[in-house]
């Protein structure tokens, strides 16, 4: 497979040398000429000293016939740039970013790219697993974007703790498919009543997790 | 073995360039491997660039770079020395002439460098010498051609 990297920091640098480890075709692109030389010098002349946001150079790098743009830069407009470019103009079957502000998310997968990587929303997500936290805790993204899997803790003063699931006025496009009470995993009925400690997993549109949050965790809830 | 004058290698790999000091290189070099009964290996690169799968069908195609090879081998006849010849594709041209040195264990890697300047007038010396002599493990001969009269 041949594999474009665009963007030789720490994150590019390891992905090259672990994809020319596992046999892959590799070219690398770094706009800063020092760097690229040092990493070229390290792993050999699979390096272009060129910024790959610019069309000529991605089609020097052989954007034409790459199986896998990464853009992998520390900037999020130049991830998408080179993506949108990789897309639709070289035909590149497969586009994946590193979206460095959560917040860009959305605009990413509007905007076509296949795969996007937020370490910020790695971390996050990692962080609120191992901590009490009122918010709502993120726990997949489904299809390119348009839903999210998400899992509300039930705290004391929580709105929904003590009522019946299907009383509570969810959003539209949301929706509550199960409830983790000590440890174990139920489907959630009409019955259901929904208890302190409980972790209430929902389906639904990111627009809706304002509403949402509202409905289980409560506004200015203290633990 | 040639007498205690004569420079001694036992195999030397000579980077073709195609351009005007491949006779000289290969000349000297063939003059000099005779004197010592050693073995020379005229190398010449077509570089592909990323356009291309590495492996697609360029160097076989070429005939300036089958014309470079034909030079070299003509020149090293006429010093009555028999040169074998290799074509090689790859992205880098430094990086393959090291490469061949080194599966070949040769003990000498023997260059031409052409007298040019960039525009300013500064002396240029390209990219692939100075990779050739950062990262040759052999020794390395760098031959330079004469500096034109009009600039001399």
């Amino acid at each position: 497979m041949f594999v474009l990297v665009v963007g030789g920091g720490k994150v590019g640098y390891y992905l090259t040398k672990e994809l020319i480890a596992s046999g892959h075709e590799v070219v690398l692109m770094e706009k800063h000429q020092q760097r690229a030389d040092q990493i070229k010098d390290e792993i050999g002349s699979v390096v272009i000293a060129h910024d790959g946001c610019e069309g000529k150079y991605l089609a020097e790098a052989g954007a034409n016939r790459a199986d896998i743009v990464a853009a992998v830069t520390g900037d999020d407009e130049d991830n998408l740039v080179i993506c949108q470019m990789a897309k639709h103009h070289f035909d590149v079957p497969r586009t994946i970013a590193r979206v460095n502000n959560p917040k860009n998310e959305g605009l990413f997968r509007h905007l076509g790219v296949d795969e996007i990587i937020s370490p910020t929303r790695m971390i996050l997500g990692s962080i609120e697993q191992d901590i009490p936290v009122h918010e709502l805790l993120h726990l997949a993204a489904l299809g390119i974007g348009e839903l999210e899997i998400i899992e509300a803790r039930l705290q004391p003063g929580s709105p929904a703790v003590g009522r019946l699931a299907a009383d509570l006025s969810l959003p539209q496009g949301c929706s509550l498919f199960g409830v983790i009470r000590n440890g174990m995993p139920t489907p959630l009925r009409t019955d259901t009543v929904l208890a302190e400690g409980d972790k209430v997993i929902a389906i639904g549109k990111p627009d809706c997790e304002a509403e949402l949050r509202g409905q289980l965790i409560g506004h200015g809830v203290e633990a | 073995m040639g007498d205690s004058s004569t420079p001694q290698f036992r195999r030397a790999v000579v980077a073709l360039s195609g351009g005007r000091t491949d006779r000289q290189i290969v000349s000297l070099a063939s003059e000099i491997a005779k004197a010592g009964h050693a073995e020379l290996v005229g190398v010449h690169v077509v570089e592909i660039d990323w356009t291309l799968p590495l492996d697609a069908d360029v160097a076989g195609r070429d005939e300036a770079a089958q014309r470079v090879l034909d030079i070299a081998e003509a020149t090293a006849e006429a010093s009555r020395f028999k040169l074998e010849t290799v074509l090689l594709q790859a992205r880098d041209v430094g990086a393959a002439i090291v490469d061949e040195a080194i599966e070949r264990s040769a003990d000498l890697l023997i260059c031409g460098l052409p007298f040019r300047r960039r525009f300013g007038g500064e002396f240029a010396v390209g990219r692939t010498i100075p990779y050739i002599l950062k990262n040759a493990p052999c020794a390395v001969w760098v031959i330079r051609e004469a500096m034109p009269e009009e600039q001399a």
